[in-house]
């Protein structure tokens, strides 16, 4: 009985790394790395200005794209329709919150392609920056690809129902001041919690003592801030319209230049893209009518 | 430096190590008596938070207490409220570490020795004196046990915790939660000292056990 179960399992353990073995490039298996030595030379052959890399049978090329939190569900859809266009080009997404993504790059990560939600993030990776915002003095940013790609605004969300009555800014900062209240917003490393921070010093509330009265609570990236609204586990926050029109929540009011600034959306290949040609042709149509189409309909604006 | 994470991890290991105690042994000594199908599945669910990841069970936690789920808003009506509020955090950390105990204390009873009970009973004595001062007292060293693994558990709780009570300073705030926190916001020096801090009550805890342990095993030689 024992002879015979170790045979099979030798067996078994002598199948699959011929499986293993003889399988060809294209099964999941391989690393992307081997890829970009072999699709570098067709992608030169294509125009880069166009978004249209479909001239060849390129290799598989794999993109992996770090977005903003905020443009999830705007960059899967446009991933769907990107596939037709280039269906050698598999995109990888990672969304998370700008400043946690920048600390990935800056750790090293594998990346391609860097969409910020804020102009702070980007900066900070960027050796054209000035020392003042980019104080590490790191260099991942691509210089001649860096560009301004959406806009967006901040929003003032309420849960269904409206439970204490917020319908402006004014009300959030008086509520803010009277105690009784909870509202989400990011910490200070998600670039709309630095721009909630911003509205606070508009209407010249600390943070700090808000935050010692206990009627702030932090998340750690815009979609757990929207989360804890629609599940009215907090009175109210400060997400963006396009997360509001995403998940289906009321926007009471909408923030102003004046008190946060203009909210600018940069994207960038990096550096230690291994496809730069590809990346820059997906930047490329990211811009185009088709993708802005898509960023329009969640509530984004073109720059 | 703010040290409401301290005070609010403190009182929630407390807390939940406190009931964790009496429903974990309750649960080990009437789990014990019941027939083996029942004994099966009720054994399954009370040691699945265990084995489930701890944002499974947040989310879980979530999912049945939150405010706009049907039991949150009967809840709600008695100014009950587990989302955002300390002692969710309580819950939290209760229904993570409850397992720890429970077994352990089943563990220990079910290596009782059960002529003493059976002594103690021809000689008259009530089934909740045997309890308490017989059979809880051999198994102690289980049970106590079980105690510190759950307080620990309870001190170190971050997954369900941060999903159910999230992170509201001078509110909700746990050491845990705190340190994530001013990690993400680059605040490196000062979760450095939380982490210390913890470090040092954990220490502190174990210590004490181990010379209750040295001391009860010291007594019985």
């Amino acid at each position: 009985m024992k002879r015979i179960f170790a045979i099979m399992l030798a067996l078994t353990l002598t199948f699959s790394m011929a499986a293993c073995g003889g399988s060809n490039s294209s099964g999941g298996t391989s690393a992307p790395t081997t890829a970009p030595s072999e699709s570098s030379a067709p992608a030169e052959a294509s125009p880069s200005a166009e978004a249209s890399p479909s001239a060849e049978a390129a290799e598989d090329i794999e993109l992996i794209v770090f977005a903003a939190a905020s443009m999830s569900e705007t960059l899967e859809e446009i991933s769907g329709l990107y596939t037709n266009l280039a269906p050698n080009v598999k995109l990888v997404f990672n969304f998370d919150s700008s400043g946690t993504l920048k600390t990935q790059i800056q750790e090293g990560a594998d990346c391609d392609i860097f969409i910020s939600a804020g102009q702070k993030q980007m900066n900070e990776l960027d050796s054209a920056a000035s020392a003042e915002v980019n104080t590490e003095g790191l260099d991942f940013v691509q210089n001649d690809t860096r560009i301004n790609i959406l806009e967006n605004k901040v929003t003032l969300v309420v849960p269904e129902g409206n439970p204490k009555n917020i319908n402006s800014f004014d009300d959030m900062a008086a509520a803010l001041s009277g105690g009784d209240v909870l509202m989400a917003m990011g910490n200070s490393d998600v670039p709309v919690g630095q721009y909630t921070q911003k509205i606070l010093q508009y209407y010249n509330l600390d943070e700090e003592s808000l935050a010692g009265s206990g009627v702030l609570s932090y998340g750690s990236n815009v979609k757990e801030v929207t989360t804890q609204v629609t599940e009215a586990s907090v009175d109210f926050g400060v997400v963006y319209c396009t997360d509001a029109f995403s998940a289906g929540l009321e926007a009471v009011d909408y923030a102003t230049a004046e008190m946060c600034g203009q909210i600018i959306y940069p994207a960038a290949v990096l550096n230690v893209s291994n496809n730069p040609e590809a990346a820059k042709a997906f930047l490329n149509y990211l811009t185009g009518s088709e993708a802005m189409s898509i960023f329009e309909k969640v509530g984004f604006s073109p720059v | 430096m703010d040290l409401f994470p301290l005070w609010n991890s403190l009182r929630i290991a407390a807390l939940s190590c406190i009931i964790v105690f009496f429903t974990g042994i309750f649960a080990a000594y009437y789990a014990a008596r019941l027939p083996r199908v029942i004994k099966g599945i009720l054994d399954v669910i009370l040691t699945l938070p265990m084995v489930l990841p701890p944002t499974v069970c947040g989310y879980l936690l979530l999912v049945l207490f939150g405010n706009r789920r049907p039991l949150g808003i009967f809840l709600s009506q008695f100014d009950i409220k587990f989302v955002m509020t300390w002692y969710g955090g309580v819950l939290a950390a209760s229904v993570v570490a409850f397992p720890l105990m429970y077994r352990t204390a089943r563990g220990a009873f079910e290596s009782f020795d059960k002529t003493l009970a059976y002594s103690a009973q021809t000689l008259g004595l009530n089934n909740t004196y045997i309890f308490w001062c017989i059979r809880v007292p051999v198994c102690r060293q289980g049970i106590l046990a079980g105690a510190v693994l759950s307080f620990a558990r309870a001190l170190g709780e971050y997954g369900a915790t941060s999903m159910l009570i999230g992170y509201t300073p001078g509110k909700t705030a746990t050491i845990s939660t705190t340190v994530y926190q001013l990690w993400r916001t680059n605040n490196e020096a000062e979760a450095f000292k939380w982490v210390m801090i913890n470090m040092a009550i954990s220490a502190v805890v174990l210590l004490t056990v181990n010379m209750l342990e040295y001391r009860g095993k010291k007594a019985v030689a």
